[in-house]
């Protein structure tokens, strides 16, 4: 519990600072007096509107108290203005948030669904076709981020291709693709399953693949070397089925990079959803933020930043508990500290 | 596959072990290493048997191919093992699952890598339980509860809930003995159960085995480097070099009339008290046979220090001594005989000249 | 760290430890004959790298903006699919799609090589020194790769290079910035949290070895120890991770370009491509997947030189 709230500390410290950062950058060059608020309120807003704005959102004092506001305000749901959206920025966000999320969400479930069964079957049969051939696939979708995936899937899947055969199957077509829409619809898995799925499914195997390679790259390199471990060969020669070794003995002992991984990789996912959600025209917290950055809208910026940050740091707390609970001579070091 | 072997009328009467003409081979990208190589030999019900050798000669692969756990890529196995009469050499895993932990068990050297560390003590002991006997969980935990105590684990109900890492070396090598015994095997297998423990904890173990042996009347296959540990705790000695047996008897009868060169310097390698408890036999001048080129004649000749043409050219058959049926040995001038004789001397008196020449030289 | 079993490098096979059993097959294969992957790795990558530096004396690659003429002799939007005359067609302003991601190719490997070069410099210094070092210093350093790794990467990348091109243009004396100066400072940022972290973890198992303690107990200078003991040492690491992460900074600065972030307008990069063909994609679907192509293979060939560095130097990079 010590060490749990010990890491809750500083991982609110990470945060701290790399939202501190990020309005300190977005706020550089903005020097002049009235600046910030000039470059909130886009380029013809009058002088009264500006010294208002400087005035309400404190943006004439230095970092630390505009900071603090700001904090303030997240807190108490207050999140300024984005004048380019024309509306405020917590309802913006609101509308956006659940895109990402559930993009990421997703892509960490499935990549954990798909790799672990392959990495285990992999490492169980090491060398053989099966490992050879997926050991290559997932090399390859390792090197396929979401900017090269996108367009391939859009090929393949999404436009309505028919393709003539040679020779004497001339008479003979194959036509597949056409399956999903072009442009994703926003509709949430509590509206529509069947619709949500349609529409979320491109984007979601877009980000999916690379992630569940990743996995599966790092547990069957881990899985290799536990079923070299003594333990593992004792289980057999206790009469455990080849099934439960595998699953119970050798599985648990192997998780430790995949869980590493997945700590690290969210923000990657984050990164992919950015460009996927521009890719399928689905508008989510990605797009949202590029075109924030790109207009300068200060407070959507920082504040869908903090979001982010957020999530990060969130799922890497709850990585650093796993191991815990994977494995108990961590459990026992930690409860010693 | 697994009831048929069950169901399959058992020999009660003969021998528990009988092992004929048995090879391991591995195929390896320098070529096929031939690690056990045509070894013969029967163990009893309830008896003991130490295996002997240097690191490399084939006496943890021979115990594992008789349990048949050696992975099945690239292994050849060749040869007969008859285990309660039936046969068992060429089963493949999945026929052997049924016996693994119920009929043989093996403890293996290292206690500390052995034991799965993320799973519970009582869980790994009761999982053979479970599988073989087909206990409820609670039942199965009452057993080995019950386990921990025959081996001599004190507070033995408490430490079912602990890990292996909270316990010491010797601690895990008697639970790896209750996981062994769980089952009430009729074979097992210890592959230098004591190695990797303190000299101390050393005696206790090889003494609980011997004990739960007799207890139990199980066979016991004692793999090991040191003859002293098998000399106290063993009713037959078999010595291995280059994957061959080369010499068996009686353990009594071994230590008496010893037959092989090899036997004779694994004994004058046994560490000494003032020696470090892990000393290894490197006092054997020279390294173990490349088994993918093994000698022409004898495998132990290159090394021999009494090795004469014939050792090198011939190999020499396992025959028994002519005092005992039961002693075999393979060697054409064994410790005792005129040609060994002939040969100490010879030693001794070349010796006496590097010292007289050394001497000479230094004046 | 692991620890494989390489049984060319260990004694006659079983005469080794009684519990090595067979090592594994096949492994030590690869280990001697460098493998089709590599080759072509090699070869793929040389074959970009020259085509795209001498590009302009090539005669069979046309200049990035030089108008393809159609069949009727006119130039007009996506005449040509993959053809003789365009191998691999033209795009909506019939340019040579070819010669529009062999130059695209000098971009990405240009910023990528420069953002690995600066991560490599940054990033070696901060994680020998915190290696080092240890204490405060270890801790400051662990909390900035922490915080450049709690921010997405690729948030990070856009916010750097949209503000740093806002105040190179507003500011004189940064006047020498340029667009792919900003995107190679911005990706080299980020590609120094990963390599502070590995140099750092080497750096503490280097530190208590005997030849370091034998140099510092002889009194030399910790600046002596880091650049004479310790970072010879870590070459094999760094150069590992630096192949990796530049398969990683390449894709990244594709994407910054597909979001419109790429280097200055008339530059054409993959990520450009993409971006601007995408929507045609049904009807001229070379515009597109070549680019897409292109920058697939370099990442695949990257990755496959530095995941053999890896396994012959056996370093692990979970997830670098």
């Amino acid at each position: 519990m010590r060490y749990a709230l010990q890491k809750f500390g500083q991982f609110a410290i990470v945060f701290f600072i790399v939202t501190f950062v990020v309005m300190v950058l977005m706020r550089l060059g903005l020097n002049a007096p009235g600046d910030p608020a000039r470059t909130l309120l886009g380029g013809t807003a009058d002088q009264a509107l500006i010294d208002a704005t400087t005035a309400k959102y404190r943006l004439d004092s230095n970092y630390f108290t505009q900071y603090f506001f700001w904090l303030k305000g997240m807190v108490t749901g207050d999140m300024g203005f984005s004048v380019p959206n024309s509306q405020p920025v917590s309802s913006l966000i609101s509308g956006r948030v659940m895109t990402t999320l559930l993009l990421g969400f997703y892509a960490i479930v499935w990549g954990l669904i798909i790799s672990v069964p392959f990495a285990v079957r992999q490492a169980y049969k090491r060398d053989s076709w099966f490992d050879k051939i997926g050991s290559g696939a997932s090399f390859a979708f390792v090197s396929a981020p979401a900017i090269v995936l996108a367009p391939i899937v859009t090929l393949v899947l999404i436009k309505e291709n028919t393709i003539g055969l040679p020779g004497p199957l001339s008479d003979y077509q194959i036509t597949f693709g056409g399956w999903f829409p072009r442009v994703g619809d926003k509709v949430y898995p509590w509206q529509d399953l069947g619709e949500h799925f349609r529409n979320f499914f491109v984007p979601t195997l877009v980000l999916t693949l690379p992630i569940a390679a990743v996995f599966s790259r790092l547990l069957r390199g881990d899985m290799v070397m536990t079923l070299q471990a003594d333990f593992v060969t004792l289980a057999s020669a206790k009469g455990v089925s080849p099934r439960r070794v595998l699953w119970v003995h050798a599985l648990r002992n192997s998780l430790f990079s995949l869980l590493t991984s997945v700590g690290l990789q969210i923000g990657g996912i984050v990164g992919g959803a950015i460009v996927a959600e521009q890719f399928f025209d689905l508008d989510g917290m990605g797009t949202m933020l590029v075109s924030a950055i790109l207009s300068k809208d200060l407070f959507t910026v920082q504040s869908a930043a903090a979001i982010l940050v957020a999530s990060v740091v969130f799922v890497n707390l709850i990585v650093d508990l796993m191991y815990g609970v994977l494995d108990p001579r961590i459990r026992h070091a930690r409860a010693l500290a | 596959m697994s009831t048929q072997i069950q169901a399959s009328a058992r020999d009660i009467d003969g021998p528990l072990l009988e092992l004929k003409d048995v090879t391991t081979h591995f195929k390896t990208p320098r070529g096929v290493v031939r690690a056990v190589d045509g070894v013969s030999f029967t163990l009893d019900r309830g008896k003991a048997l130490g295996i002997v050798g240097e690191s490399g000669s084939g006496k943890t692969i021979l115990s594992r191919s008789i349990m048949g756990l050696l992975p099945p890529r690239g292994t050849i196995r060749g040869g007969s093992i008859k285990f309660e009469g039936r046969e068992i050499g060429n089963l493949d895993r999945k026929a052997m699952r049924s016996v693994w932990g119920k009929e043989m068990a093996m403890i293996f050297q290292d206690p500390m890598t052995s034991l799965n560390p993320v799973m519970k003590i009582g869980r790994q002991i009761a999982e053979p339980l479970q599988i073989h006997l087909g206990m409820t969980k609670q039942n199965a935990l009452a057993t080995a509860e019950r386990l921990l105590q025959d081996v001599r684990i004190p507070e033995a109900k408490r430490r079912l809930e602990q890990y292996p890492h909270e316990m010491s070396g010797g601690m895990r090598q008697r639970v790896m003995i209750a996981i062994a015994l769980a089952c009430g095997p009729t074979a097992l297998f210890a592959d230098e159960p004591t190695t990797a423990l303190d000299v101390t904890v050393q005696a206790q173990i090889l003494d609980l085995l011997g004990e739960q042996r007799r207890d139990r009347n199980m066979s016991l296959v004692l793999v090991t480097h040191d003859l002293g540990v098998v000399a106290g705790h063993t009713d037959e000695i078999a010595v291995m070099y280059g994957g061959k047996l080369v010499e068996k008897a009686s353990t009594k009868g071994l230590f008496a009339n010893m037959k092989m060169p090899y036997t004779e310097a694994l004994l004058n390698s046994i560490p000494k008290l003032e020696d470090r408890s892990h000393t290894r036999l490197s006092a054997i001048a020279g390294r173990p046979p490349d088994l993918v080129n093994p000698p022409k004649g004898c495998r132990f000749a290159p090394r021999c220090p009494y090795a004469a043409e014939k050792c090198i050219n011939e190999e020499p058959p396992l025959i028994a001594t002519a005092e005992d049926p039961n002693h075999l040995y393979a060697c054409w001038y064994p410790v005792g005989s005129e040609a060994y004789h002939e040969a100490k001397v010879r030693i001794a008196a070349s010796k006496h000249a590097t010292d007289a020449l050394a001497a000479a030289g230094g004046n | 760290m692991t620890t494989t079993i390489d049984p060319s490098t260990t004694t006659p096979e079983p005469a080794a430890p009684a519990t090595a059993l067979p090592a594994p097959r096949g492994k030590q294969r690869k280990l001697k004959w460098p493998g089709f992957g590599l080759v072509s790795a090699v070869v793929f990558l040389g074959g970009l790298t020259l085509m795209a530096i001498f590009a302009d004396y090539l005669s069979f690659i046309p200049y990035p903006d030089a108008l393809i003429p159609g069949p009727d002799g006119r130039p007009g939007r996506y005449e040509w699919g993959p053809s003789w005359t365009a191998w691999f067609g033209t795009d909506g302003v019939s340019n040579d799609v070819f010669s529009k991601t062999i130059y695209g190719a000098r971009t990405s490997l240009q910023v990528g090589v420069f953002a690995t070069v600066f991560g490599i410099v940054v990033g070696g210094v901060l994680g020998v020194i915190a290696g080092y070092f240890r204490g405060w210093v270890d801790r400051v350093v662990m909390i900035i790769t922490d915080c450049l790794l709690a921010l997405p990467a690729l948030l990070l990348a856009i916010i750097l290079v949209n503000r740093l091109s806002d105040l190179a243009e507003d500011t004189s004396w940064l006047g020498w910035l340029s667009r792919k100066w900003t995107i190679v400072f911005t990706l080299g940022i980020l590609a120094t949290a990963p390599l502070a972290r590995i140099v750092r973890a080497q750096t503490l198992s280097l530190r208590e070895r005997e030849f370091v303690l034998a140099a510092r107990s002889l009194g030399a200078k910790p600046g002596r120890v880091m650049f004479r003991e310790i970072l010879p040492n870590l070459i094999p690491a760094i150069l590992t991770v630096a192949f990796t992460g530049l398969s990683i900074l390449i894709a990244a600065e594709g994407a910054l370009a597909f979001l419109g972030l790429g280097v200055e307008v008339g530059t054409p990069t993959w990520g450009k491509l993409i971006d601007e063909n995408r929507n045609k994609i049904d009807e001229f679907w070379w515009a597109t997947i070549f680019p897409c192509m292109m920058l697939f293979l370099t990442v695949l060939s990257f990755n496959i030189i530095g995941d053999r560095l890896g396994r012959r130097f056996d370093i692990r990079q979970a997830g670098v």
